[in-house]
């Protein structure tokens, strides 16, 4: 025989006790376990949307005329311009994980139909960093080279509108320099299929704009640093910042608010089993109290009672973190439709995500809360006079 | 023979409250390595104090108590527990066997304790000597009150005690069952074990060699029950 044994044989004494607080653990760490899991699964989910955004931060200069928001969505000419110090400023904030130059540049192109006249935008772009910030761009043709001359490309929408075709050659600038589409851009649904895309030097060189930048597109390592990183940049003196995840950053507020919620939650639903594990001890410590007399007659020492108490203990969160881990594994999606349902925005994807370390932690957990609720009662138990059991006789 | 207790001006007084209440004043005790001695005495007198006291299991306010040789004042917990658990068997009057472990588990448990598990054969031996070789599977509810107080004895045995200390070990059991109970202790005391048995039944502390009446925490007398003497000691 061992303590192990000894521990859950007493614990055998009071099964429906012992039973029920199995039960309450278990409760307590299957919501611990499924609000984690939906946590990391939501994070992760959530970070794959923002991803897929490609530019998470603009920055633009300072005093802009335009609404920042329509800046973005349709585009816009920029008086002010941003230096290459500006962009160095940038390159260098922590966490930043590509900050690309662009020059964007309008004009207006009457309708030879129509009459009308309608404004075209030209974006002077780094190919390589834009392939990185959107790596779903494809091409009908092929894309530009950072230090080609007189190529372009064009968005999808454009050239149908414009009749465009692969191998054409337009005027472009001042000096009606003939460039030629060096491939049309398949549909990307948003924006960038209305527009032209010169590799930047071109853009600079052919607007008489050398060395000037209108934005600078800032890819964060990760979503949840960029309001740290748009901070940053809003210190340096000619920039204003847009975040392209404004609406993102919401979200990621409102999630941060549930979750914290959540924490809540789980911390509530620990402190309750805490006491109620702590409560079972403590009584059935009191019931023995002879018995680990007996024990201390018989050999044991202060330190051999205190251990097989703190054993019962964790023997009782561990079966309540395996009943509950389990539990919450099959009740997942029970939860996850219920949760979803109570966000204010949740990704397409699974928001529940397992995974072994989250198992381990939980399990680790119910081990710490053994441990921890343990201690007083085996305490108090290892510190029992041996007498009480003998004078016991008498009464 | 060599003295296996042996206590000097042992005082124990409880305080309750404001109260001082002196459970033993100035007892001298002695016993021999192979004796059988019982104590009777009035409720209250102070029997389960001394027993207490020369178990190691309280500490005497005033006095010396040495067992085995071993001077136990002043000893810290931790050696008292070596002490008791080398030197010391205990039998409760109400058994206080574990519910949930058989018979055989009970009688083990104390191994548990001095970290010699495994000693499976002796534990047959004990069973056997205790008569429950058939019972051993058995969980204390299953057992009659005599039966249960060998599961005691056994368990008092197990780590192989110099003495073996009983207060009112048959207090809850019937007559006969009782007698049964006291043979199992002269069968002990045959094979050489130390006994100190408190009682109520005087008719069963005659059975031992020497009886020592205990009153209002004073040793009041020793009677000699060896066979052919019949003397105070
Ligand atoms: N822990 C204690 N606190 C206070 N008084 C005690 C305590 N233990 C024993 N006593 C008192 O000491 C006296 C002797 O008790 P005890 O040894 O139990 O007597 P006996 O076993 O002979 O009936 C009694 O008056 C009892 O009330
Ligand atoms: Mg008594």
């Amino acid at each position: 025989m061992n303590f192990l044994t000894l521990a859950a044989k007493n614990l055998t004494r009071r099964r429906g006790r012992t039973g029920l607080t199995i039960i309450g653990v278990a409760i307590a760490i299957s919501v611990l376990f499924s609000l984690l899991a939906l946590n990391s699964g939501y994070e992760k989910e959530l970070n794959k949307e923002v991803n897929s955004m490609g530019v998470h931060i603009l920055a633009v200069p300072k005093g802009c005329p335009y609404e920042a928001a329509s800046l973005i969505i349709h585009g816009g000419v920029i008086p002010k311009y941003l230096s290459a110090t500006d962009l160095d400023n940038v390159t260098r904030i922590p966490d930043v994980e590509l900050a690309t130059p662009m020059l964007m540049h309008q004009f207006m192109k009457k309708d030879e139909k129509t009459g009308k006249s309608t404004p075209h935008i030209i974006y002077g772009i780094k190919m390589e960093d834009m392939l990185q910030l959107k790596p779903w761009w494809k091409v009908e043709g092929r894309f530009l080279e950072d230090n080609e001359t007189r190529v372009m490309l064009v968005g999808r929408d454009l050239a149908d509108k414009e009749n465009l075709s692969v191998g054409q050659v337009l005027p472009v600038g001042p000096a009606k320099e003939d460039f030629t589409i060096v491939g049309i851009l398949e549909r990307t649904g948003d924006q960038d299929d209305q527009f032209h895309f010169f590799p930047l030097e071109e853009a600079q060189r052919v607007f008489g704009k050398e060395g000037k930048i209108t934005t600078i597109a800032v890819k964060v390592r990760e979503v949840s640093r960029i309001s740290d990183v748009s901070e940053e940049m809003e210190k340096v003196p000619d920039i204003q910042v847009v975040t392209m995840t404004q609406i993102m950053g919401t979200i990621m507020n409102l999630a941060g608010s549930a979750r914290s919620l959540l924490l809540t939650v789980i911390a509530i639903a620990l402190i309750i089993s805490a006491f109620g594990i702590i409560n079972t001890l403590l009584m059935s410590v009191n019931e023995r109290t002879r018995e680990f007399g007996m024990m201390k007659a018989i050999g044991a020492s202060g330190s051999d009672i205190g251990k097989m108490v703190l054993m019962e203990t964790v023997f009782i969160t561990i079966s309540g973190g395996i009943i509950g881990t389990l539990a919450a594994l099959v009740g997942s999606s029970l939860i996850e439709s219920f949760v979803k349902g109570m966000l204010p925005y949740s990704p397409a994807g699974s928001l529940i995500s397992f995974s072994p370390e989250l198992v381990g932690f939980s399990l680790a957990f119910s081990l710490f809360m053994g441990l921890v609720c343990g201690i007083y009662p085996a305490f108090l138990s290892s510190r029992l006079s041996p007498m009480e059991a003998i004078r016991g006789g008498m009464e | 023979m060599s003295d296996i207790v042996e206590a000097k001006g042992l005082t124990k007084v409880y305080r309750r409250g404001r109260e001082e209440i002196h459970a033993l004043r100035d007892v001298d005790f002695i016993v021999k390595k192979g004796e059988f001695a019982s104590i009777i005495g009035p409720s209250g007198s102070g029997k389960t104090a001394l027993l207490n006291v020369l178990g190691c299991l309280d500490t005497p306010t005033r006095g010396s108590l040495r067992i085995n040789g071993i001077e136990t004042c002043g000893l810290r917990e931790h050696d008292l527990v070596k002490l008791r658990r080398d030197n010391i068997g205990f039998v409760f009057q109400q058994f206080y066997l574990m519910p949930t472990l058989t018979a055989r588990e009970n009688i083990e448990l104390p191994l548990l304790f001095s970290h010699k598990n495994g000693k499976g054969a002796g534990i047959d031996g004990i069973l056997e000597m205790v008569g429950l070789s058939d019972r051993g599977n058995h969980l204390p509810g299953q057992l009659s009150g005599g039966e249960m107080q060998r599961v005691a004895i056994g368990r008092a045995l197990i780590n192989d005690p110099k003495i073996v200390l009983a207060d009112e070990p048959t207090g809850n059991l019937d007559s006969a069952t009782s007698h049964m109970i006291f043979k199992l202790f002269e069968e002990l005391n045959r094979q050489g074990m130390t006994l100190i048995i408190v009682t109520h039944n005087l008719d069963l502390a005659r059975k031992a060699h020497k009886m020592y009446t205990l009153k209002d925490g004073q040793i009041e007398g020793c009677e000699d029950c060896s066979p052919n003497t019949d003397m105070m000691c």
